[in-house]
This record gives C-alpha cells, sequence and structure tokens, in this order.
C-alpha cells in the first residue's frame, strides 16, 4: 500500500546557525538530506539537534542561513505553512479530541471533504495498526498506542518533511524495540522524507538510513550507520556510539603505512578514518571494539598477542564483557560469547588479540 | 503486609484531632449560609427553633427588591461575559505573546483588586458624571466589568501558564493559523478552568457593594445597595432576610451548574486544565 500521494521532497539545509546570547547552539550546519530518506540526528543533549529540528519546523526563527524543500525555500515561513509533520516527545496529542478527529486535524485545516477526510483517517489507522480505536480519547490509550498516533497524525496530510524529537523516550525499554522497527517500516511504507533526534546511538543505529552525529552545536560526522560505527573520524565519535577502548598513541607513517606507537617499543598497524589524519607524529587514540579483541589461551611462541589478566567478568546474557590487564595498553575492555568466556577465571591470563583498530586524532588526555 | 496501618493512641489522636479541626473550619465557613437561610425562614435573624418556619418572608418581598434583583443579575452576568471576552485573548497574548514588559502589565491588572473599591468607586464616579454613565444600567455595569477583568486576567493568565505550549505547536505545524489554535485547542483546553472563574467572578459582581455605592442612583440600584439602605433605614426587615436567602440560592444554583457540567474532577482542588 502506497500512502503517499505526493512525491516526497529533498531538503537542504544551508549554513544555519543559532545563537542564543553568547551560546552558539548550532553552527554553520548544513546538510542535503534525499526525498524518502531517514535520517537521524545524533547527539548528547544540548548538542544543537533540537534546536536545528525547532529552526526546520519553524517554531524557532535561524539567524541566519536557508533553508529548502526541492527548490522551495521555507524558512521565511511560519509553521503553519511550512508542511511539516511534527510529532513531539509527549505527542501533544489534543486530549479533547478523539483519535480520529486528532489524526484528521492537519485535513481539516487543509479543506478535505468529510468523505476524504474519512478515508485517509481509516487508511493510516491501518498503517499504524490501530484499527477500530479511532472513537476512543488519547488518555485511553496505551503510551505506544498514543506515540502512533502521533505519528499518523504527522503523515496524515502528505507532509514534506517529518520531524521525529525523541518520540520514543517515554516508551519502556521492551516498547522501545518494538516500536523502533514499527516506526521504521511506517516510514519506509509512506516513502516519506523523516529526520529523526534522539541521544541515544542504539535507536539511531538500527532507525537510520543515514545518521548526523553532533556535538556541540557542529556536526561531528555524517554517514551510514556502519560507517559511523565501524570508521568513526573524530574522538566524539569513537566516544558517543557504541563502547570503544581508547588507548594514547602517536601516528607513525615512517614505514609509508599507518601505525599506531604506544609508548616506547609498540607500533600496531592501524586504519585511519579522517582524510586528514596523516601527518607523522600526530597524537591520537587507538580504538579498539570490545568484540574486536579475541581471547585465546596464552601461547608462549605466539605472534600478535598481548599478555592479558582477567579483572573482572561482567555477565549480560548472550555477551560477557571481560575486564584485562593487558600488558602495554592497559586496562581495557572485550566482548565475548558467554558460551565461550563463561568458565574464564578472574585474575587468570590469557593471549588478548587484536582483530580490527582504528585511530581517531586526540585533542584530550 | 496489610494495607491497614495499626492505629496507635498516638494516630488516633492525631488524626481526631485533624477530624475536629477541619469540622471547626467547615462549620465557621457555612454558619453565617446556614443561619441566613433557617432566618429566611422565620423573617428574623434571631432563629428560634420553637418558632414555625415558613415562606411568609418570601411573600412580603416588595417589586422593589425584585427590580434591583434583576437589575442585578442582568448587569453581573453580562460584565463577567465582557470580561471573559475580553480577558482571555488579553491573557493570551501575554503569555504566548512574550510580549515586553509583561511582567508590568500582568501586575498593573491587578490594581483594581488591591486598591479599595471605595477609591475605584470614586475615580469610576469622576469619570462617570461627565458622561452620563452614573445612575444607570450601562454605568453598574461598567463598573462590574473593571473589578471583573482583573479577576478574568489572573484566572486566564494562570490557565495558559499551566498549558503546555507543544499542543499549540502542534496544533501549528499542522497547518492551523493563531486564530484556528486559539478556538479549536486552547479554548477548549483551558474551558473548565474559565467555567470556574466565571462562577468566581458572577458570584464577586452580584455581591459587589462598595464600588456600586457610587455609581448607582435611584434610577440604578443594585440589590445589595437596597438591602443596605433599608437595614439602615428600617432595620432587618423580614423581606432583606428573604431576599438574602434568595441570593444564596443563586449562589447555590451557578455552582451546581457548573460543578455538573464539569464534573467533581474540576471544582475540588485546582485541576483547572484538561490533561491528556
Amino acid at each position: 500500500m502506497n500512502t503517499s500521494n505526493n512525491v516526497a521532497q529533498p531538503v537542504h539545509i544551508d549554513r544555519v546557525r543559532k545563537t542564543f546570547g553568547e551560546f552558539v547552539a548550532v553552527r554553520e550546519m548544513s546538510l542535503d538530506i534525499a526525498a524518502g530518506e531517514f535520517v537521524t540526528f545524533l547527539g548528547p543533549s544540548g548538542c544543537g539537534k533540537s534546536t536545528t529540528l525547532k529552526m526546520l519546523s519553524g517554531l524557532l526563527p535561524q539567524d541566519s542561513g536557508e533553508i529548502r524543500f526541492g527548490h522551495k525555500r521555507i524558512d521565511m515561513l511560519p509553521p503553519n505553512k511550512r508542511n511539516i509533520g511534527l510529532v513531539f516527545q509527549n505527542y501533544a496529542l489534543f486530549p479533547h479530541m478523539s483519535v480520529a478527529e486528532n489524526i484528521a486535524f492537519g485535513l481539516r485545516m487543509r479543506g478535505w471533504s468529510r468523505a476524504a477526510k474519512d478515508k485517509r483517517v481509516d487508511q493510516l489507522l491501518q498503517l499504524v495498526r490501530l484499527e477500530g480505536l479511532g472513537g476512543r480519547k488519547p488518555e485511553q490509550l496505551s503510551g505506544g498506542q498514543q506515540q502512533r498516533v502521533a505519528v499518523a497524525r504527522a503523515l496524515a496530510f502528505n507532509p514534506d518533511l517529518v520531524l521525529l524529537d525523541e518520540p520514543l523516550s517515554n516508551l519502556d525499554a521492551k516498547l522501545r524495540e518494538q516500536v523502533r522497527l514499527d516506526l521504521r517500516d511506517i516510514q519506509r511504507e509512506a516513502n516519506q522524507t523523516t529526520i529523526f533526534v534522539t541521544h541515544d546511538q542504539v535507536e539511531a543505529l538500527v532507525m537510520s538510513d543515514r545518521i548526523v552525529l553532533m556535538n556541540k552545536g557542529g556536526v561531528e560526522q555524517v554517514g551510514t550507520p556502519y560507517e559511523l560505527y565501524a570508521t568513526p573520524t573524530t574522538e566524539f565519535g569513537a566516544r558517543f556510539v557504541g563502547a570503544n577502548n581508547l588507548v594514547a598513541a602517536t601516528l607513525d607513517m615512517s614505514s609509508g603505512t599507518a601505525q599506531a606507537r604506544i609508548g616506547a617499543d609498540l607500533a600496531l598497524p592501524i586504519t585511519t578514518c579522517a582524510a586528514d589524519l596523516d601527518k607523522d607524529g600526530t597524537t591520537i587514540w587507538f580504538c579498539v571494539r570490545p568484540e574486536h579483541l579475541a581471547l585465546r589461551p596464552w601461547n608462549k611462541e605466539g605472534e600478535g598477542q598481548f599478555a592479558g589478566r582477567v579483572l573482572d567478568k561482567i555477565y549480560q546474557g548472550t555477551t560477557v564483557l571481560v575486564d584485562l590487564d593487558v600488558t602495554g595498553l592497559g586496562t581495557i575492555r572485550a566482548e565475548r560469547a558467554a558460551l565461550e568466556v563463561g568458565d574464564l577465571p578472574i585474575g587468570a591470563y590469557i593471549g588478548v588479540h587484536i582483530e580490527r583498530s582504528h585511530a581517531v586524532a586526540r585533542s584530550t588526555g | 503486609m496489610s494495607t491497614r496501618s495499626r492505629l496507635t493512641p498516638g494516630l488516633f489522636f492525631g488524626r481526631a484531632a485533624l477530624i475536629v479541626y477541619l469540622l471547626i473550619m467547615v462549620l465557621w465557613l457555612t454558619f453565617p449560609v446556614l443561619l441566613i437561610l433557617l432566618a429566611s425562614f422565620q423573617g428574623t435573624l434571631e432563629v428560634s427553633f420553637s418558632a414555625p418556619f415558613n415562606l411568609e418572608a418570601y411573600k412580603t418581598i416588595p417589586p422593589s427588591y425584585w427590580e434591583a434583583f434583576w437589575f442585578t443579575i442582568r448587569a453581573a452576568l453580562l460584565a463577567t461575559g465582557i470580561a471573559l471576552v475580553v480577558a482571555i485573548p488579553a491573557a493570551w497574548a501575554m503569555v504566548r505573546g512574550k510580549l515586553a514588559g509583561r511582567r508590568a502589565m500582568s501586575n498593573l491588572v491587578l490594581i483594581p483588586d488591591v486598591v479599595p473599591q471605595l477609591i475605584l468607586g470614586i475615580a469610576l464616579l469622576t469619570v462617570f458624571i461627565p458622561l452620563r454613565l452614573s445612575n444607570n444600567f450601562v454605568g453598574v455595569m461598567l463598573a462590574l466589568v473593571a473589578l471583573s477583568l482583573s479577576t478574568g486576567l489572573r484566572f486566564a493568565e494562570a490557565l495558559l501558564e499551566g498549558l503546555p505550549d507543544e499542543y499549540e505547536q502542534a496544533a501549528q505545524s499542522l497547518g492551523a493559523n493563531k486564530l484556528t489554535t486559539f478556538r479549536l485547542v486552547v479554548l477548549p483546553l483551558i474551558a473548565p478552568g474559565i467555567a470556574i472563574a466565571a462562577l468566581f467572578i458572577f458570584m464577586q459582581n452580584l455581591i459587589t457593594f462598595e464600588l456600586l455605592f457610587f455609581i448607582s442612583g435611584p434610577s440604578a440600584t443594585p440589590i445589595s445597595i437596597r438591602l443596605f439602605s433599608d437595614i439602615i433605614d428600617r432595620g432587618i426587615v423580614p423581606y432583606a432576610v428573604a431576599m438574602a436567602g434568595i441570593l444564596v440560592y443563586v449562589a447555590i444554583a451557578f455552582y451546581a451548574l457548573v460543578a455538573v457540567s464539569l464534573g467533581p474532577k474540576y471544582m475540588a482542588g485546582s485541576v483547572m486544565t484538561r490533561k491528556g
């Protein structure tokens, strides 16, 4: 079922800036979003992601810059003229209206006929799997159902863009897992250009076509979930997305290929993800994901292994986090299948193999 | 574990003291009203349970009283309506419009409530005389509007402050302009509080005395003035007590009307805005 009657629009954000007094909330942000794309603004609170969302929706004027839908410039239009569907963190469903009236609100504002409205509301109730609940009041629905009504309301009038402002943060953990997949499916089915704002990196990785990683009002990195996880280009990215072990090192380009020099006599081959990270002697972080540390029995003659002493084990069900004191690297954490390391005693020595690593420029520590 | 805590002597006396305290308070609040109601069936404030209760005092209420009564009801209702129609959009503009000097505005409109009505009455009179607004219905009504406006603004401001602005933002993002947002979203959401505000303002208007003392006259006499001047001239006559009883019925009737149409949840306590 294709529930969208219009052609999805690409969105262009061009050098948009917002300050509050001295505080720079968003600095010169530029981004092109393809029609039908699901883009997530990911970052900690105060990174500027919600401010950007407010500027897109027109609830907050930008200081400078342009926002365009296709070729149409929209940044000087008031919110009610922008044709944007907005889903609030608290849903903001009108409590005095039924579910159907809530969903039809945008259609009513656009002067749809009664028959057309009813048809469209039925279509959306079906899309968000709430058939038969149109007559209920929002307060008679569960949190997850309210959330889906808010999404249906935002999609109903075929907006050029849908903005979701942390819409999962009021749901309990179990429901959140289900709803994020639902949301992604609904978005794909409606082929709706969507921007999703969250501070939860798992949500971002699961749902997005592309992630815009934001920090302190600026864009740190833009990429697919895989790119952001596998090849972070900044220290912030390496720390914020997924768990990571960071070891202070120096970049050594003397052999022609990139190596991380750790301490006096340890040099390890490394992948650099940022294009400009190529100068010999740059201070870097040597980064290893916990799942890229293989643990094998200690073998005296073995090549490319480090001696690690097990400091602690944290059982998580499927996997176990193993904290290790590794010669030359310090304290690092590995994540292995529970079956593999379940009987590993604390205090034991084990061979640690680095399967994959990457480097980011280091500004701290 | 039992959900009822064990009643220790300390707890028992604590609760008993609380109940006695509340009873005294309720008695203190309702005593004058009960006295008037009982007295209206005997025509005298010296209520005696050996004397008969009847409607004689009500039957002797003179036409001039009824005239004053209906005059007051009309003026009070109209003033309440006008005050709310003016106050609600004004409060919305003040709360949401982020107007400069809003704090000063909010405080300024309280003045009619803070300044003694006596002074307000004299001030209004000096304005009303040249405008030929003293001693007539319009003048009395406008004087009541002045008083009602400040109460209305205060209520409406508090109601709108308590309403998360996300509802309005949602309506606007869905395509509603400011006026439509106000009509379809803001107004229905604060309606319960507005009904309670209307109740309070109407009651206040019904019994306002000091202010109207200056504005009223022989051809525009509110019931409060009529009662006062009769009691001064003739003492507590039976029909005055009966009319006081009628004013109590009006108050109870309006309270009941608002209570029934809103439901008990909004009347007791401070719940005044619909929540999701």
